[in-house]
Parts: C-alpha cells; structure tokens; sequence
C-alpha cells in the first residue's frame, strides 16, 4: 500500500469514527428528548387527573350544574391526552392502557351518579346510599390512577437520567475509539514510515562511510519500499563498479609493474652490448689504428658514434617513462630561478656563446620540482641549441595572464619552424630539422609535453621559420596567485 | 703498495670483464684482479669456502667492485651477506652497474655500498671512470682498521 493510501486510510478511520461518535451523541440525545416528552406528558395527565378528582368531589358534596359541567370538560380532556400512545415500552403501555381502562370506568360510573341524582326523591335513602357506594368507588378509581400518572413520571424520570448516563457513556466510548485509532495510525506510520526511513538514514550513513555491502532490505509495495530497493540495486551497482574499477586498478598496477621491470631490463642489458661495440671499437682504433687505413679508422669512429647515440636514445626513453612513473609533489616553486640557475651552468660548459637571456624573476608555479627542472631544463637547451645559429641571440622566460589564467612562456629568435608541422612537435622521436644541422635525439619535447600533462596542463607552440620559436605552459595545479 | 692486493670484480658479463681489465691496465692500476662470475662465486671468494675452499689463510680482497644484476645471487644480496658479516663489514664495495634506476641507488647505498658508478657506453668514459675509482679507492682512500681475523 503506497504511502498516500495509508495517509488517506488514517484520514478516513479517524473522520468515520468522529462520524460515528457524532451519531451516537445524537441518538442518545433523542432518547433523552423523548423521555423528557414522555415526562411532561405524564406530567399534564397527572395535573388533569388531579383536576378532574377535584371537580368529582366538588360534584359528589354539591351535585351542582357547574361541577358537572366541569367534570364533563376535564374529562374530555384526559380522553384527548390518554388518546395517543405515549410509551413504547410494554410495561408503562400496560400501565397506560388501565389508565384509559380506568378513565372510562369512571365515565361510566359519573353518568350513572348524575342520572341517578337527577331522578331521585330527595329522601329516597336507599337510592342515597347507591350514589354514596358510586361516590366513593369514583374516588378511589380516581386515586389509583393519579397514583398510576405518577408512576409513569417517575417512569419517564428515570428514563431520562439512564439515556443521560448513556449519553456520558457514549461519549467516553467514543473518545477512547477515537484515542485508540489515534495510537493505531501512529503506530502503523511509526512502522510503515518513519522506521524504515530511519533505516535509510543510517543505510546512507553506513554507504557514504564506505559500506558498500550494507543492504536495507525494507519489504513492501509503498515509496519507502520502493526506494529500499532502488537503495539496494544502486548499492549492488556500485559494489560491482568499485569492484570493477579495483579489478581494473591491480591490473595497471601489474602493468606498470611490467613497464618496471621491462624498463629496468632496458636500462641494463641494452646498454651493456653498446659498451662492448664502443669499447672494442675503441680497442682496436688503439691498438691496431696504424694498421687500418683513415678509411677504417673512420668506420670505427662511426660505430662509436652509432653506439654512443643509442646509450643517449636509451637514457632517454628511460628518462621519458620515468616522468609517467614519478609521483608528482606539488608546492610553490621559482621558474624564473630555475631558468636562471640552468642558463648559467649552460653558459659555464659554453662561454664561447654570445646570448641575451631575458628572464622574469620570480616566476612563480605550483608543480613539482624535479619535473618541471627537467621540462625547463629540455626547453631551454632546445631554445639554446636552435639559436646557435643566430648572430644576436636572445632567450626569455616569463609569463602573460590570458583569460584569467597564468600562461608561462620560453621564447627564442632562433631558427623557428614551420607550423604546418606542429603536430609532430611533441611526439617521441619526431624532429622538424636534420640532425646535422642541430643534434639531439627527438625525445625532449616529448618529455616536456608530458610532464606539462602530468600536471594538468597545456602546452602549445608558435613558430614562424627563420623567426624563432615560443612555448608557452599552462599549470592549473594551481598557479600562484 | 708493496703487497698490492687483490681487486674482486664480480661481474658475468666477459666484455664487461674484458674492458674493466682494459680499463684498469690503461689506469696502470697493478692489484691482481680476480673475477667471480655471480654473486654466490664472489662469497665463495671471500669466505674462502665452496670452490675456493682452499684459498691460502684467505687474505680479504681490498676493493670489491659489484655488478648488480647477477645469475643466482644478485649485486645486492652480495652486499647484504659482505654487510651482515663482522670480517667484512667495513670492506669498501663499489657498485658498478649499467642501472641508473633511483631505487637501485638507494638500495645500494642503503645496504651498505661504498659508492656507486655508473657504466658509460663511451668507453673513453668508462676508463676515466675506473681510473677515478681506483685512485679513489686503492690510493687515496684510507681503509678502516682489519678486524683481527682468528
């Protein structure tokens, strides 16, 4: 039963039984009315009783015209008042009925006194004694009945004071139905409603702490049921994605593991094979060279060479895995330092080069510091290495703010390149010049290319042949404000 | 220098040995070089037992010079076993090894290695390498006192 159809249950149960109380309340309130009716009744036949009583006497001392008169009125009168039924019950009906019994007895009995007072002779002693035996069983007809009318007003008294105490008792029965569907429908919505969402309470307490396992398990066809079960079936989806994703996770954890242990075999048995080809070159330039012609001598030199760019090739590749495997640590660090301090030991190991170096100190980032030494240190030497070439050299590190965000730069007016192929810029072993005109291995934009990623960044290229080149890095992570 | 002592290399590779020997003779380094060809061989040496079981009173080499990836026992074991041991725990161990991986420098001089080289594909710079080593070393270095040997 859903939610609204228990709401709309309660609802109903508690209206009826109000309904039901009203009716009980006006019901027993009739029974009063009526024996209250009945009282008053008995009441007026009680008070012309006793009148009619009266004028008999008057009649039976006086036998006179007005008496008579009188009696014949006040009789009448009763016999319209004992005409309709008063009682429903059968005893006071019986009583009723010798009332009506009664009234015409002494009808009777009046007429038989007045017709024989009319005809008597004023001495006649016997005929005297006749109206006296009629007299007194008059009066005494008259005497029981008045004692009957008063019974039945007690009658009716008594029934007044019973339909009032009903009339309590209904209403005492009433509001304890009323309490006890109260209690009921709170009951029902305690167990029905607020019980199972305190559960759900404490299931997502339980789900945000990371109990994927808990379960709710709230039967029934109402909205809470409803929800326990779409509760359960996304708890169920979510245990099997996290499941999944920490499938997923042990099994790149095994890869990188491989690309560890592939990488560590690179970097020890790659090389040692070039080690012998350069090392036996070598040898034999030493101690066999006079017997070789420039020819073979030069050969040799090119197997070293080969052998010496490869060990290069090697260290670094390994150098552009690591930058993948190495755990970044972000804090606030100094560009412009860096720069500084990498153009100084650059132009230590070549004083002979005449350049300008135009860089903004502090340039302030958060990334991580080995990386971002090894990204400056690959920009600058591919800045320095494109501008040997130039007669008024010029490098310059700094930063513009574009759209609210900090963009650094390393600019050269080296030898530039064409744009057409800036999309090979930074993939590994992909170079725009010949490696005769400026040497190097290809990898070392790749390496900042992915460095900048690591952190979240951007890094982008302009170029124009002959006109030098610009890098410009964006690192979210943040930058210092 | 009068009783030159012998130079442990550990190595398995013969080029390697080859050129190290080359190396040590362009150096003019004269201590006797003796190879062991894994890690378990080099212990062997040290602790005159196994195949070297009858090595006369085992005089302890003076410089050992370890490659770190070895058949059956590796470069690191080996230093770990010279490390944990009382008569040679304090004898200078270099590593030299085509690695230049961070964790097996901080291993190795975690485990006790006296230094640790790099070998350069360029041979001329592996010979300036070995001779700075061997001068360093052999020459220079002053050796911690021989632990009395019963």
């Amino acid at each position: 039963m859903k939610i609204s159809a228990k709401g709309w249950l309660a609802t109903t149960t508690g209206l009826g039984t109000i309904a039901l109380l009203a009716v009980m309340i006006w019901w027993a309130n009739g029974e009063v009315e009526s024996a209250d009716r009945q009282r008053r009744r008995m009441s007026d036949v009680a008070r012309v009783l006793n009148d009619l009583r009266l004028v008999t006497f008057e009649y039976v001392l006086y036998r006179n015209q007005r008496a008579y008169q009188q009696e014949r009125q006040v009789s009448a009168r009763l016999e319209r008042q004992l005409e309709e039924p008063i009682f429903s019950d059968p005893e006071p009906s019986e009583t009723l009925a010798d009332l009506r019994r009664r009234s015409g007895e002494t009808r009777q009995l009046f007429e038989e006194l007045q017709a024989n007072t009319n005809s008597r002779a004023a001495d006649d002693s016997a005929q005297k004694l006749y109206e006296e035996l009629i007299s007194r069983k008059l009066l005494v007809l008259h005497q029981e009945s008045l004692v009957d009318a008063f019974r039945l007003t007690d009658y009716s008294t008594a029934r007044i004071a019973q339909a009032q105490q009903r009339v309590v008792g209904v209403i005492l029965a009433g509001l304890a139905l009323i309490s006890l569907a109260t209690a009921a429908a709170g009951w029902l919505i305690h167990r029905g409603v607020l019980a199972p969402i305190q559960r759900l309470q404490q299931a997502t307490r339980e789900v945000a702490s990371g109990n994927w396992s808990f379960r709710l398990d709230i039967a029934g066809s109402d909205e809470i049921g409803e929800m326990s079960r779409n509760f359960d079936a996304m708890t169920t989806t979510l245990r099997n994605s996290f499941a999944q994703i920490e499938r997923s996770n042990q099994e790149l954890a095994a890869l990188n593991r491989e690309i560890e242990a592939f990488s560590y075999s690179v970097s020890h048995d790659l090389r040692a094979p070039l080690r012998s080809m350069d090392g036996f070159s070598l040898a034999l330039l030493e101690d066999y060279g006079d017997r070789l012609d420039d020819e073979g001598r030069e050969h040799l030199s090119r197997i070293r060479a080969a052998s010496q760019r490869m060990g290069r090739l090697i260290d670094e590749l390994l150098g552009l895995s690591r930058v993948t495997r190495t755990e970044l640590v972000m804090r606030d660090i100094d560009l412009g330092a860096m720069a500084r301090d990498i153009a100084i030991s650059m132009q230590k190991l070549h004083p002979e080069r005449d350049l300008r170096w135009e860089i903004a100190e502090p340039l302030i980032v958060r990334a991580d510091k080995s990386l971002m030494q090894i990204a400056m240190q690959n920009l600058l030497e591919n800045a320095w290495k494109f501008t040997s070439k130039s007669p008024d050299a010029l490098i310059r590190v700094g930063s513009t703010v574009s759209d609210g965000r900090q963009v650094c730069f390393v600019a050269d007016n080296g030898v530039g390149f064409d744009m057409t192929y800036a999309d090979r810029l930074f993939g590994a072993f992909q170079r725009l010049h010949h490696e005769t005109d400026f040497p190097g291995t290809g990898i070392g934009l790749a390496i900042v290319h992915r460095i900048i990623r690591r952190h979240d960044g951007l890094i982008w290229a302009e170029a124009r042949p002959g006109q030098g080149a610009t890098f410009h890095f964006h690192l979210p992570g943040g930058t210092s404000p | 220098m009068s009783e030159q002592k012998a130079i442990l290399l550990v190595e398995d590779n013969d080029d390697d040995v080859a050129l190290t020997l080359r190396a040590f003779k362009r150096s003019h380094l004269m201590n006797p070089l003796v190879v062991a060809r894994d890690g378990v061989e080099a212990l062997d040496f040290v602790f005159a037992r196994g195949a070297h079981a009858g090595r006369a009173e085992a005089p302890l080499p003076t410089l050992i010079i370890l490659d770190l990836k070895l058949p059956r026992l590796d470069g690191l074991g080996v230093l770990k076993a010279l490390r944990a041991d009382p008569r040679t725990a304090l004898l200078p161990a270099v590593i030299l090894t085509s690695s230049k991986e961070e964790q097996d420098i901080v291993s190795g001089y975690k485990l006790g290695a006296n230094s640790y080289v790099r070998k350069p594909v360029d041979f001329t710079e592996f010979v300036e390498a070995v001779k700075v080593l061997g001068i360093y070393w052999l020459a220079l270095n002053q050796l911690p006192p021989r632990p009395a040997s019963s």
